[in-house]
């Protein structure tokens, strides 16, 4: 289930427009405990295709847990409901009936906090989801890994060992390839959940860079603990408290002059 | 606002206000003591006044250091950044009203020195004023009130209006006593820099307006 966001093709998805919403959230409120106790309260937040949004917030204010709403992530515990209000991803309803969890994350690929290749090569990490969509051609594939590769700047260092296994790379380059992974498929979201959290600072500058390149064809989607990475990657910041959003607005506003007085007290470091 | 939870965060924060305030203090004296020498005929205070404005440098620096300190160690966002940010820049305009001071005291001395009548009360009303936008510009400082930031920006017009009067008058005095130009001439330049501590005080304003509001009121 977890390798979901690698299964097939999005090439059938509608386009949308640079700037335009491409994940609308409206009034969502959701629980892990069939709704006695709301995670999520009324979140409101529309993100442009295109955009980098970062996802702030102490531990424990649902920033996280919204993001792994956006692919239904959540829908694999048992007691967790969506309680209200509804998200739209490229003009659909996520929790239509017509709409499988599957097919979603064709569209909205994820990375994760800790780096998960496969126990396979290098190679197969990167073709395994086009392998799942049916592409069998030997040709095809290569050239689908090597440029998944090169856009997650690790075709350099691994274009020797491409049969080696993924096990042995470093953290940095793990990560990296678990990007090349998600890439492949060609999703039109990126969702990363503290992508760099378990990295060294250069393997983390390395994955920002990666993440500037990459917002120019896809639109991504941060959680961060990292404010200082939140600044440097994104265009828009939601800042999350107890499970509600206190304030969205451009990266700049946030951490530079920011509406509401909880921002402000927690960007400057005045609680959390 | 709360305090800062680091709090090796919070002490920096209030090392940079409080030595901003130390050197505020210093300038405003420095001024004071000039004008005390200018019109009180105190060579003594116009010394005191030069020697003094080294220590006003050495803030100076210390202010950009402490900045410099807050900013490599704790990088912070928001109204932090912006005090930080318009501590070193009013730091800056702290300075140079000092050297005006400096200026204000070695005109000082050489009317000081001159033989025959001074002439120093035609700027009285220029130095009152310069004192009380220099009084109210370091109230805004401490106080970072954006009200007090704004009436010290209004106070800039009185300033200029005791300029323009007073080197008229100056002006005027060269034509008749043309003997008493080399000393007159100490006037205009003393006047000159009353002046421009006036438009420091004016930035200093427009910095405090910006750590309040984030809004950048310059030009």
């Amino acid at each position: 289930m977890m390798n979901e966001e690698l299964v097939v093709d999005s090439a059938d998805a509608p386009e949308v427009a640079e700037g335009e919403p491409i994940i609308r959230i409206d009034d969502l409120s959701f629980s892990y405990d069939l709704g006695s106790t709301d995670t999520l309260k009324n979140i409101s937040l529309d993100l442009r295709a295109g955009e980098v949004t970062a996802f702030i917030g102490p531990s424990g204010c649902g920033k996280s847990t919204l993001l792994r709403c956006l692919n239904r992530m959540n829908d694999l515990v048992e007691t967790a409901k969506v309680t209200s209000g509804r998200i739209e991803i490229l003009g659909q309803d996520i929790h239509d009936s017509q709409v499988s969890p599957m097919e979603l994350r064709k569209h909205v690929g994820m990375v994760f906090q800790k780096y998960n290749p496969f126990p396979k090569s290098i190679f197969e990490n990167v073709a395994y989801g086009l392998r799942i969509q049916g592409v069998k051609n030997r040709g095809v594939l290569a050239q689908a890994v090597e440029e998944s590769l090169k856009r997650a700047a690790l075709w350099d260092e691994v274009k020797d060992r491409l049969d080696s296994s993924a096990l042995g790379l470093s953290g940095g380059q793990q990560q990296r390839l678990c990007i090349a992974r998600t890439i492949a498929v060609k999703p039109q979201i990126v969702l990363m959940d503290e992508p760099c959290s378990a990295l060294d600072p250069i393997a983390t500058v390395k994955i920002e860079e990666l993440i500037a390149e990459l917002r120019r064809d896809f639109t991504i989607v941060i959680v961060t603990h990292n404010m200082q990475q939140a600044t440097r990657v994104s265009d828009r910041t939601a800042f999350f408290y107890l499970g509600e959003l206190v304030e969205f607005d451009e990266t700049s506003v946030i951490f530079g002059n920011p509406t509401q007085r909880q921002t402000e007290e927690y960007v400057s470091g005045r609680f959390g | 606002m709360k305090s800062h939870i680091l709090k090796d965060y919070e002490d920096a924060l209030v090392e940079l206000r409080e030595g901003l305030l130390e050197m505020g203090t210093l300038v405003e004296n420095a001024l004071n003591t000039g004008l005390k020498g200018f019109f009180g005929s105190d060579i003594d205070s116009c010394f005191e006044v030069i020697d003094g404005d080294e220590q006003i440098d050495l803030w100076e620096k210390k202010i950009d250091e402490l900045g410099m300190g807050i900013l490599l160690k704790f990088q912070p966002m928001a109204r932090d950044l912006r005090e930080v940010l318009s501590a070193i820049n009013i730091s800056r305009s702290l300075e140079r009203m000092g050297d005006h001071a400096v200026t204000v005291a070695k005109r000082a001395r050489r009317v000081i020195k001159a033989d025959g009548e001074r002439d120093v009360v035609l700027l009285e009303p220029l130095a009152a004023e310069c004192r009380k936008i220099v009084r109210h510009s370091l109230t805004a400082v401490s106080d970072l009130s954006e009200e007090k930031s704004h009436e010290t920006i209004e106070m800039d017009r009185a300033v200029d209006v005791c300029h323009k009067a007073a080197t008229k008058q100056v002006t005027k005095l060269i034509g008749e006593r043309p003997d008493s130009s080399k000393m007159l001439l100490n006037l205009v330049f003393i006047a000159r820099s009353l002046e421009r501590i006036g438009d420091l005080a004016v930035n200093i304003a427009e910095d405090v307006v910006f750590v309040a509001t984030a809004e950048d009121i310059r030009h």
